[in-house]
């Protein structure tokens, strides 16, 4: 339990986002989700990202980007440190064990006694800090933090040293964190949740975990590890969990066993795109899947369904667009099944390239096993494609209109695409709901209701 | 092992005194007559019969999904042209050169059987017409016999009869008109051979065929003799001495080897200590020079093969002299396929796997629809996606052949190989429905 300090108005609310993906250097959905978010937010409060990389040449409108590998020319906002640190000695303490549980393989953590003396490392850091002056790198330098950095010079945010760099990250991000002004610290997914439980700890500000995926929906219902462990204990001690949808929401609370009146789902949004058909060859009708080829998005499946239409009707081609370490698997899957010349690979596209695709496309398939939103079906439906989409699956809240089948039942899900292309009528019909419900879907409104969740959840105003 | 395996065989093989109990009565006195000649003329060495098989396939380009319904063409011309080249100065320009020289010197009588796929000799009209120029002139010498394929080296005749024996007509046509001769002697794309092919060979109207020795329907006799079908009445079997041949075409610049260096006075030995009444040795061209690069010292080898092999007394023949002057043996009686690929000798490497399956299926699925059409550019664009290498690249094999299929393969992988494949194949159908 935390006693959360109380903020006199300020006018503009500031929020700290904590993020791993961000475009341009990574493009996956969390990078998009957090750019989108980022920047409609941008408009609603005063924002800030601390991010592992950066691109320096990208930059976002009224949005402060601090790339753990771009520190080096960045100086302390002194103003606002101050008027953090005298929020901070207004903060009521209640310390939690919570977080020393998170890190136990620092070994000097074990010998400290919780509570006021922890503070006190603190507040010497702090003061070491203070002596190193302005720069950031220096003041990191002076708590022994910079060589920390050097693992975010690399080419890869993932890999098998990804349990290193969350935790480096969660590191300089709270020393980074102490030297900052804010409010709120909102972490995007468990890469972050480490950092945000440690920023909590030492700032006492309340913590927001934005939940775009879980290790359910990556590693199945019975998957267990370190990495399901930091999601379940960072819900647990969270002020607010915002999943990016009902489905995942219920995830949260029936499978992780979070307290239901903390968490609130907000659906994504999409950015507008301008959209354009082009001709496709193939008469018979094209079938979309875009995704990684891996076991959650349901690949094997997509090659089921096309089994199954092909099976009524020979002509139709499917696409499965993207790459990931079930490919090869599929390729003679797919050929076992004798759909090697209806069902095609394209490997990794690049955007241009998925908007070509998109433009020929006549239905989108997701048959994801367990997909906690799923942007691409948003994407489609901005190009006026029908969709055919798992149950499981934070999209089909959104797209109500559209067909919907659980991820296993490929009889059901292959119905719905030969009816999709032998009947022009509800085609029609179909093409016209999908450009409606995609309407409702903006960041703008994800951003309004955010701020609102953090009104009246938090009690903090804007 | 394989080597080891090879060696082996090597010893175990040539026991000339064994005779099958399973042999038709006819077939059996015939063997029995052979062996009271030979006994009389024992010093006699059987004569040594090269063949050789030219070819290159015309390999797809990346082939990728957004070029289906939009581009016509699938091929790599650059890579095609590049390899051709490539073939070209290091294998036949100099192999056509010393096979003209050793010919025209005569030492042991030196001749040689060659077959040029159809396919092959497309290319070189258009691109290298200097070297097309250079197979002629070897021909010229009259120590050279073309042995009849497939124009498009192809491996389709489990599927379509109709279609292999058409492109094997489109070959004898295109010999005739490079070379101004009538082949008598066949052999099928890897030396795939068994009865049911054997018997559509003769019914083409040849003499006889070129195929793997393969120990189970040798059942323990000697691969240095002619064997012919149990459903044959005319046509012969040439047989592969494999360990001779490979020593060569596969292990000849091996370091590893524990022969290497092999010079001609070597092999020329385990040649006389061979057995049979004839020996055997086919691989493709391009052992000269490609797989075995001309560092390996393969072009001394067989600069010296012919005057050693004639201080033995020895002499070479062509495979239709050989069918000539030999009578069968007995019989060799093959169901199921069998080439002159590795140690498994079948089909695997085209078709081992459920991609080279599908890929090999559906492109003979659409015949029908393809000849129908009557457009002659559709129909070789069809053909061309029947050659054996298509498939040879989407194999999946382990172990030692691995390596090979890797050299050979222009893809970063099998997978690759039959994506490429399969899309052009979609653009085909798709092109087949516009006509």
């Amino acid at each position: 339990m935390w006693n959360l300090h109380i903020i006199e108005d300020k006018g503009t609310m500031k929020v700290l986002m904590l993020g791993w993906e961000f475009p341009p250097l990574i493009n996956g959905g969390l990078g998009i989700a957090c750019l989108g978010l980022g920047r409609a937010m941008a408009q609603q409060v005063e924002l800030s990202f601390i991010l592992p990389k950066v691109d320096p040449s990208f930059l976002v409108e009224q949005l402060e980007l601090i790339g753990l590998n771009d520190l080096n020319e960045r100086s302390v906002d002194r103003e606002g440190v101050e008027k953090s640190l005298a929020d901070f000695t207004n903060v009521k303490w209640i310390e939690g064990e919570v977080t020393q549980r998170l890190f136990p393989y620092q070994s000097e953590e074990v010998e400290r006694a919780p509570g006021h003396r922890e503070m006190d490392q603190y507040r010497v850091e702090r003061d070491k800090k203070a002596l190193a002056g302005e720069k950031i790198i220096d003041r990191l330098k002076a708590v022994g933090l910079d060589e920390r950095l050097a693992i975010f010079n690399d080419g890869t945010l993932y890999g098998d040293d990804v349990g290193e760099r969350v935790w480096a990250y969660a590191q300089v991000a709270a020393s980074l964190a102490e030297d900052m002004d804010f409010d709120i610290v909102h972490a995007h997914d468990w890469m972050t949740f480490v950092a945000g439980l440690e920023i909590k700890r030492r700032t006492g500000k309340p913590l927001v975990l934005h939940v775009h995926s879980l290790n359910y929906d990556r590693g199945g219902p019975d998957s267990r590890g370190w990495i399901y462990d930091i999601e379940r204990e960072a819900m647990t001690v969270a002020d607010l969990v915002i999943p990016v949808s009902r489905y995942t929401g219920s995830i949260c609370i029936d499978h992780y066993g979070i307290d239901a009146g903390k968490v609130h789902f907000v659906h994504n949004g999409a950015d507008p795109v301008e959209t354009y058909r082009s001709k496709s060859p193939f008469k018979a009708g094209l079938v979309l899947f875009l995704g990684r080829l891996t076991g959650q998005k349901g690949p094997r499946f997509f090659l089921e369904i096309a089994a199954k239409v092909l099976e009524k009707n020979p002509d139709v081609v499917f696409v499965m667009a993207g790459t990931g370490e079930k490919m090869v698997e599929l390729i003679e899957y797919g050929a076992f099944k004798d759909v090697g010349d209806r069902l095609h690979f394209t490997g990794f596209l690049n955007k241009e390239k998925v908007n070509k695709l998109l433009s020929m496309t006549d239905v989108y398939c997701m048959p994801s096993v367990s997909e906690p939103f799923g942007l691409s079906a948003i994407e489609a439906a901005q190009y006026g494609i029908p969709a055919v989409l798992s149950k499981q699956s934070g999209v089909s809240e959104v797209m109500t209109h559209a067909r919907k089948a659980d991820f296993w039942d490929v009889d059901l899900m292959a119905q719905h695409i030969t009816e999709l292309l032998g009947d022009e009528e509800a085609y029609e019909e179909a093409v016209k709901f999908s450009l409606e419900d995609q309407k409702n879907c903006t960041w703008e409104a994800a951003s309004a209701r955010i701020v609102e969740l953090y009104r009246d959840q938090l009690g903090i105003h804007n | 092992m394989k080597r080891f395996f090879n060696r082996l065989s090597k010893i175990l093989v040539p026991d000339p005194q064994v005779d099958s109990v399973s042999e038709s009565p006819k077939s059996k006195k015939e063997p029995q007559k052979q062996s009271e000649e030979k006994s009389a003329s024992r010093p006699q060495l059987p004569p040594i019969c090269f063949f050789f098989a030219a070819h290159q396939p015309n390999r797809l380009k990346a082939y990728d999904f957004f070029d289906i319904g939009n581009d016509p063409f699938y091929e790599d011309d650059e890579l095609n042209q590049s390899l051709l080249d490539e073939a070209c100065e290091t294998c036949y320009l100099p192999a056509n050169q010393l096979f003209t020289e050793l010919i025209e010197e005569g030492a042991g009588q030196f001749q040689l059987s060659l077959s040029v796929s159809g396919v092959l000799l497309e290319q070189l009209e258009h691109f290298r017409p200097d070297v097309l120029a250079s197979f002629q002139k070897l021909h010229a010498t009259g120590g050279v016999e073309i042995v009849a394929e497939t124009y498009y080296h192809s491996m389709n005749f489990r599927s379509s009869k109709t279609e292999f024996s058409e492109q094997v007509a489109k070959q004898m046509a295109k010999i005739q008109e490079v070379f101004g001769v009538q082949p008598k002697a066949f052999r099928h794309t890897a030396c795939v051979y068994y009865n049911a092919l054997a018997t559509c060979v003769e019914d083409l109207g040849f003499e006889s065929m070129l195929a793997e020795a393969v120990a189970f329907p040798l059942a323990g006799r000697e691969a240095n003799r002619l064997y012919r079908s149990p459903n044959c009445k005319e046509l012969k079997t040439h047989l592969r001495n494999g360990i001779l041949s490979d020593d060569l075409a596969f292990r000849f610049g091996d370091r590893d080897w524990t022969e290497h260096p092999l010079t001609a006075q070597k092999f020329v030995q385990w040649c006389q200590g061979s057995g049979g009444e004839v020996i055997n040795l086919f691989m493709d061209y391009e052992c000269l020079g490609q797989h075995q690069g001309a560092e390996t010292g393969i072009f001394e080898f067989f600069r010296a093969l012919p005057q050693a092999w004639q201080e033995l007394a020895g002499n070479f023949l062509t495979v239709s002299k050989v069918a000539a002057a030999l009578e069968v043996a007995g019989e060799y009686d093959c169901h199921e396929p069998t080439s002159w690929a590795y140690l498994d000798k079948d089909l695997s490497a085209w078709g081992g796997n459920a991609m080279q399956g599908e890929a090999h299926r559906k492109i003979l699925l659409i015949e029908d629809t393809v000849k129908t059409k009557n457009n002659p550019e559709l129909l070789h664009q069809w053909r061309k996606m029947q050659t054996a290498e298509h498939f040879y690249y989407m194999s999946t094999k382990d172990g030692e052949v691995a390596a090979f299929h890797e050299r050979l393969r222009p893809y970063p992988s099998a997978y690759d190989a039959y994506l490429y494949f399969m899309n052009a194949l979609s653009d085909l159908q798709i092109r087949l429905d516009e006509e």
